[in-house]
């Protein structure tokens, strides 16, 4: 596409001293447009991150410098442990959601007439109506204490004592997680469908072709460019987003996101830059893996 | 293990519906093995749902098939004699040619050394030799059905059902694919079932041929029978290029009728069937049957095989030139004669005697 462009802004070359026709020249900043927006608002903060996080940290600011300050307060400390924990649970939660979402993208495609396919897909992101923040909060009223769910497991005589660990633990982060993410995966998964040929599963019907089999063999080499873009999507966010362990989490049960959060709250701004680059070099080797193995770019054009 | 003396497929009274649509009403069909037979019919007709149900991907509504003499009601396709080839999309994207051909029978637990030697056979006989390390998007959409047919065969299944498998195809490459098939059938020796609603592809390849339309099993024959002598009027409309006239039979004389047909009299054969005088009769002539002679005002011969009409409009084809003519009735009737348009053809609307072998043209009852 880009190549294609340049050429043909290239090939009026010989006629340079001719003003450029306007579409030409819309052509021209069609291109270029998005690589600007990106430099200025994408690739700048991220190296100015990088740099700031060396910087030295004054009182309410930083000054220029060079210090591992920083790097030495995040990797000598709690917030190590609670980085990699928080690894762990996004993990975890990745896990969940793929378990409960995939199936579901499988059902729409294979059992949902094709002209309603979409329609189902949209039923999912109605959540995305209502504000993340109200979403997450309205968790709490179900999981607290005396919440819905122990009040109703109370009695229905299931448990005696109400569940603690549901709330301002990582399981609550999970929890939350699971819910805001979920759709992710479905998408993802609706898409990485597109990639499995029409017929296959009545081919492996007439192959006599094994559920266990049938998945492992034929749908997840093939939809597996999609299962990973879904899921680094959920991984990134469990990582990231401040909003979930902020609401849902407690000691402990904190991620990257609220402990760079935490970090500006104490002006230590360097900290915070220091998280946020470590933050992004994990999904870097995350993304550069992923690529390795399934080529990303078979994600939008899953049948060339 | 099978029964050599039963014929491959029997149908019995099999009906298939979904909620109000009935997609297969009561059809009964035997159809022996080692035979190349071909459902033909109208899209929506009903066939490539008798075809799933043989395969086993559907179950019947009502009635039962036998394969080899054996009930398959309640088997998966995998545990039938039947392989499916589909009609396209079917391959595995990922596996290269050698894997997608290879996977039934890995999938069956065969030795490696077995699998490599099968395949490699099996690829022999489609042609594909060389392109064994392919993978499906590297080959032409020939290609690819070349090896749905290669991992259907590799399976040693004894009923190949094919399921429209030419019909992603280009004309030309269709019916050199049509001739590929039928050799390979005579090769390999199976029962070949193949759906298609092109009547050449059915032509080319048929031993039998059977026409489903609106889910009714409507006539069973050999190809050349099909094309020649339609036993129902809707073989005839559907096979060939046949005019479909309607009459009124006058007078019933033995084997022999005389049926009115906008206007004129023409004496039918009644080929054994019923007949009463003021029954309303179907009429059907191929058109390459029928000859268009100029009729300067000559009183037409009442010969009782031939009508008149007056010239509407040729279409040139290249092979064959249609020669277009409309009878008092407002029916359209078309002769087909090999020849040039160069030749001086009627003035539109001048009158023109259409005129015919006896034994060409066919009686039906509705």
């Amino acid at each position: 596409m880009t190549s294609a462009l340049s050429n043909a802004t290239g090939g009026v070359t010989p006629a340079k001293s001719v003003p450029l026709a306007s579409r030409e020249r819309l052509a021209y900043w069609a291109f270029r447009a998005p690589l600007i927006f990106m430099v200025l608002f994408f690739a700048i903060p991220m190296a100015m991150t990088v740099v700031f996080s060396v910087f030295e940290r004054t009182m309410f600011w930083m000054e220029p410098g060079f210090t591992l300050q920083a790097y030495e307060n995040f990797f000598f400390s709690a917030r190590l442990t609670n980085f990699l924990n928080s690894m762990k649970y996004s993990l975890i939660s990745v896990v969940i959601c793929f378990i409960l979402g995939f199936p579901i993208a499988v059902f729409v495609r294979k059992s949902i007439p094709l002209v309603a396919q979409h329609r189902v897909v949209l039923l999912f992101i109605l959540p995305f109506m209502v504000s993340e923040i109200i979403r997450v909060f309205a968790l709490r009223p179900v999981l607290q204490r005396n919440g819905l769910l122990n009040t109703t497991l109370t009695n229905l005589g299931i448990i005696d004592e109400p569940i603690t660990a549901l709330l301002y633990t990582h399981t609550g982060v999970v929890i939350g997680e699971v819910m805001s993410f979920l759709p992710f995966i479905i998408f993802s998964g609706f898409l990485a469908m597109e990639a499995v040929p029409k017929f296959i599963f009545e081919v492996c019907d007439d192959l006599g072709v094994g559920p266990w089999r049938r998945f492992k063999d034929v749908i997840l080499p093939l939809a597996a460019p999609g299962i990973f873009a879904g899921s680094v999507f959920i991984f990134v966010n469990g990582l990231g987003v401040a909003l979930l362990p902020n609401i849902l989490g407690g000691a402990g049960a904190v991620n990257a996101g609220l402990i760079a959060t935490q970090a500006i709250s104490a002006l230590d701004f360097p900290l915070a830059m220091a998280v946020s680059a470590i933050m992004m070099a994990t999904l870097m080797t995350l993304l550069w893996i992923g690529h390795r193995l399934f080529d990303l770019t078979k994600i939008l054009t899953p049948l060339s | 293990m099978t029964d050599q003396t039963a014929p491959a497929v029997e149908v019995r009274n099999l009906s298939k519906s979904y909620g109000d649509f009935v997609a297969l009403k009561d059809v009964n069909l035997t159809i022996a093995a080692g035979e190349y037979f071909v459902l033909l019919g109208p899209s929506g007709g009903g066939k490539t749902t008798l075809l799933r149900t043989i395969g086993g991907f559907q179950r019947p509504t009502s009635g039962e098939i036998l394969l080899h003499g054996k009930s398959v009601g309640h088997l998966p396709p995998d545990k039938r004699p039947t392989t499916m080839v589909f009609q396209a999309y079917a391959l595995f994207p990922h596996m290269t040619v050698l894997q997608n051909v290879g996977y039934g029978l890995k999938v069956a637990g065969l030795p490696k050394a077995q699998i490599a030697e099968k395949v490699d056979q099996a690829l022999e006989q489609v042609g594909l030799k060389q392109f064994e390390k392919r993978k499906p998007h590297e080959l032409s959409g020939g290609q690819q059905q070349r090896v749905q047919l290669a991992r259907a065969i590799v399976l040693d299944r004894d009923i190949l059902l094919l399921d429209e498998p030419l019909a992603a195809l280009d004309a030309q490459l269709r019916k050199d694919m049509c001739l590929e098939l039928k050799h390979l059938q005579e090769k390999v020796g199976i029962t070949f079932i193949h759906v298609t609603h092109n009547q050449e592809e059915a032509m080319t390849v048929a031993d039998r041929i059977a026409l489903i339309a609106t889910g009714d099993l409507v006539e069973v024959g050999r190809a050349r029978d099909i094309y020649r002598a339609p036993e129902k009027s809707f073989t005839a409309g559907f096979v060939g290029e046949n005019n479909i006239l309607k009459g009124k039979a006058l007078e019933v004389n033995g084997t022999a009728a005389t049926v009115d047909v906008a206007g004129s009299k023409l004496r039918i054969d009644t080929r054994g069937l019923l007949v009463q005088a003021g029954q309303e009769l179907i009429l059907s002539i191929r058109s390459e049957c029928v000859a268009l002679e100029h009729a300067e005002g000559a009183e037409p011969p009442a010969d009782g095989m031939s009508i008149m009409g007056s010239y509407d409009e040729s279409v040139y084809l290249g092979l064959t030139t249609s020669h277009l003519v409309r009878l008092p009735d407002g029916t359209e009737m078309i002769s087909r004669v090999i020849a040039d348009a160069d030749e001086t053809l009627p003035q539109n609307g001048a009158p023109v005697r259409l005129h015919w072998k006896p034994s060409d043209i066919r009686m039906h009852i509705q």
